[in-house]
């Protein structure tokens, strides 16, 4: 082989590597092989095939599949993270759990697409998160579901449950806490409204109040360790709507008002009684351990 | 009609008509019989039957029709009066609040007897007033407010298929003259023999119906709301019949004039548009503007006030049984109709788990059903099938109203077995109470009548008094449970 040979065969494949690149750059949805074959036909196929081999292995193409059709993507280095010091397999599960995104993936989703064994891919996972190039987060969903994502990413609300959930338990404490406060601020604007006189259309108007309102005033108590979110205070009011203390109304914004409110009736009388929230008041009959006669819960109840 | 209501039509009949009406009721509510089936049945003389039977019949409790075999009669038993019972002190209190006392022992006159001759009514009623009062003034008294209770409607003539309409709250011809000669003791054939009267219960209804109306919207706004709602349920009858589920238009104008006439509410007067505008903005929709003529005409929404009050009573029932936690869920299921558990799950912001539990707990008391979609198709993914959560208002309903007969039964049966339990006692403080009554009737007083009071021993007189607060507590709560039953009838009356 001649050093002239070797010189040109060189320049070719330099040659060959700017131009497909280019070609890939200024097709993003990807170029077949035809494609190539068409632009760079001074170059013989044997050449730029080695160099498409070449540049997949580096990772600046990638490979697809599409209706049969092979096609290559170009793949901005910049944008890419090495893997530094990883296998194939590390690769291939790095790029599946990159493309869950902060959503995260299960363990036995990602054994179905990468193809691999349990036991491979347990000390994949294990490698790539003692590497810190992933972690493991556990979602709210499921208790033992656990999810993997990219180091740097912040888990989705979804995982994670939001400002409600710690350690993936959720504060039905603080919630309850939230309600009662909200409900307590609804109830007080109102009273100042009746105070402050004037028509009763006028005191019903100043009684409706906003989120962004709510927000503020829990905000300004300082009840909560997390930063609450508009929408966080949203939801909250929905609960008190739902316990039926609050109404809602859309104002012309399009923003929702809340107003305290009363219930028409006191608890009706069947529930005054013992047996009306009996729990074994099914059980409940002339013979037997649980009798009227005998019953004591309505002893106690009369004994009150 | 339930097993357990048929316990309960016994009791009340047993209270107050004894053994042998209560054997005879329980087995006409079972099956509607012929006379000698019910003699056979119940094993009593045939003429005690035939007692029981006219007691009842007189008390409207029970109606009889020709048997198919054209010879015999069938007797049913007419199950809503016999619970209309349990009523009588409500209509009792609500007379005396509208009218007077003496008007009070007329319609307690009617009902004590089931039906009576308006002559009979006012003589019963002279007999327990005639104390130091002069009688002929009394019966007039009487006899005019005999009429202005025909005139109101709180009585009704009995029935005859005969009978006109109008003719069935015609005033009676009573002959005061007569009444007069029967008093002292004379006999004469009364002018109006024969035309009974009896209670009007459909008129009582109609009062309690707008008290409880009045009575929630009041709670819910304020009184000058309340007040205007009454004011506007009163001029719904000047123009509509009182049970049609959505009033003719009533126009608000004639509302103010009265107001003004009345002035006791100014705040009301001062802003009464405003008062009227929020009464129909509030999403509960009592009333209904329909027209704009003459200030603006309203309509009052009687059935779909009774939808909510009927939903709240629900909601307060599961608050109550359950927890707080569950209305919530109960009432989110009520707002999306069909909801999935992982939504509700994330709206009414409880714990995964306790949702759940209240969810299922919900479902096996009968206040959820849940409806159950399997997708057909296998090859998309994983076979996933929909729970949907729902509500059946109907079913809910009759499940409460079982739970208020059962609640009935229970402390009706509560009541009787303490007074059981105590016979003696309270039988002896009725014997002395008679004798000291007796006493002091003919003047005697001091030592004699405290030496027989004495008889009941401090301990005793311990023993009775809490027997007595516990009584009254059970009665009290027979009459909240009807409260209940009574909503959710005029629910199931507008549905």
């Amino acid at each position: 082989m001649s050093k002239s040979e070797s010189e040109s065969r060189e320049n070719n494949e330099i040659e060959s590597e700017n131009r497909i690149l280019e070609l890939a750059k200024s097709k993003p949805n990807g170029i077949s092989n035809n494609d190539i074959k068409t632009e760079i036909s001074n170059i013989p196929p044997e050449v730029w095939t080695k160099t498409v081999n070449k540049l997949l292995k580096t990772g600046v193409l990638e490979l697809f599949k599409d209706k049969g059709v092979l096609l290559y993507k170009y793949k901005d280095p910049s944008k890419k993270t090495e893997v530094k010091g990883s296998d194939n397999e590390e690769k291939i599960v790095y790029k599946i759990i990159e493309e869950a995104g902060n959503k995260g993936i299960w363990i036995r989703d990602i054994r179905f697409k990468s193809n691999l064994n349990m036991t491979q891919l347990n000390k994949v996972l294990k490698s790539l998160e003692t590497k810190k190039f992933i972690k493991a987060v556990k979602s709210v969903a499921a208790s033992k579901k656990k999810v993997y994502m990219l180091y740097n990413l912040e888990p989705d609300s979804s995982v994670t449950g939001g400002a409600w959930y710690q350690d993936q338990d959720f504060e039905s404490e603080f919630v309850d806490i939230l309600n009662q406060q909200c409900f307590r601020f609804l109830e007080g604007k109102r009273e100042s409204a009746i105070k402050l006189g004037g028509g009763p259309l006028m005191c019903r108007n100043r009684s409706y109040v906003t989120t962004t309102d709510v927000h503020k005033f829990i905000s300004e108590l300082g009840i909560s360790k997390v930063q609450l979110s508009v929408d966080d205070i949203e939801s909250i009011l929905y609960t008190v709507v739902l316990d039926n203390k609050a109404e809602r109304t859309v104002n012309s914004n399009g923003e929702y008002l809340y107003r305290a409110i009363k219930p028409f009736l006191d608890p009706p009388g069947v529930v005054r009684t013992t047996c009306g929230i009996c729990p074994i008041v099914d059980r409940c009959g002339d013979s037997g351990l649980i009798n009227p006669k005998s019953c004591k819960y309505l002893t106690s109840w009369l004994n009150d | 009609m339930s097993a357990q209501q048929g316990l309960v039509v016994r009791l009340i009949l047993l209270e107050r008509f004894g053994d042998i009406v209560a054997n005879v009721g329980e087995i006409i509510f079972q099956n509607p019989n012929s006379l000698y089936h019910i003699a056979k049945s119940t094993k009593v003389p045939l003429g005690k039957v035939k007692e029981a039977l006219s007691i009842l019949i007189k008390h409207n409790l029970a109606s009889f029709k020709l048997n198919v075999d054209g010879i015999t009669a069938v007797y049913t038993l007419n199950i809503k009066n016999v619970f209309l019972m349990l009523r009588f002190p409500k209509f009792i209190n609500l007379i005396k609040t509208k009218f007077d006392e003496e008007v009070e022992i007329l319609v307690e006159e009617i009902l004590l007897k089931g039906c009576l001759t308006g002559s009979e009514v006012i003589l019963k009623a002279t007999a327990r007033l005639q104390e130091n009062k002069n009688i002929s003034v009394l019966i007039q008294q009487l006899k005019d407010k005999f009429a202005s209770l025909v005139t109101a409607k709180y009585v009704i003539k009995l029935s005859t298929p005969t009978m006109k309409e109008e003719d069935l709250f015609a005033l009676p011809n009573i002959d005061l003259k007569k009444l007069l000669i029967v008093l002292n003791g004379g006999s004469e054939t009364l002018s109006d023999a024969g035309v009974y009267w009896t209670i009007n219960f459909d008129r009582f209804h109609q009062d309690l119906r707008d008290q409880l109306i009045v009575n929630a919207v009041t709670n819910k706004f304020d009184e000058n709301i309340g007040e205007l709602m009454r004011i506007l349920l009163q001029q719904m009858y000047v123009r509509t019949a009182p049970w049609v589920p959505s009033s003719n238009p009533v126009p608000i104008l004639e509302v103010k004039e009265i107001l003004k006439k009345r002035n006791t509410h100014s705040q009301l007067i001062t802003h009464f548009e405003q008062y009227v505008n929020i009464l129909e903005q509030d999403s509960t929709g009592i009333i209904r503007k329909v027209g704009e003529a003459s200030g603006g005409s309203y309509q009052i929404e009687m059935k779909h006030i009774f939808n909510q009050l009927v939903w709240e009573t629900i909601e307060h029932i599961v608050n109550e049984k359950f927890d707080s936690k569950a209305s919530r869920i109960f009432r989110l299921v009520r707002s999306r109709h069909y909801i999935e558990p992982e939504q509700i799950q994330n709206l009414v912001m409880i714990p995964a788990k306790e949702a759940k539990r209240i969810l299922y707990q919900l479902l096996e008391e009968n206040f959820l059903v849940v409806n159950e979609l399997k997708r057909s198709a296998p090859n998309l993914g994983p076979n996933k099938s929909f729970t949907l959560f729902h509500i059946r208002l109907d079913q809910i309903i009759r499940n409460i109203m079982e739970l208020c007969y059962k609640s009935l039964y229970n402390i009706m049966t509560r009541r009787q077995h303490e007074k059981y339990l105590n016979k003696r006692l309270i039988d002896k403080k009725q014997r002395v109470d008679t004798i000291t009554h007796g006493m002091r009737v003919q003047g005697i007083s001091g030592d004699p009548v405290l030496d027989i009071e004495e008889m009941i021993t401090p301990p005793e007189t311990e023993i009775l008094n809490r027997i007595g607060k516990m009584l009254q507590k059970l009665s009290l709560t027979e009459l909240q449970i009807d409260d209940t039953m009574f909503s959710l009838e005029m629910y199931l009356m507008y549905d």
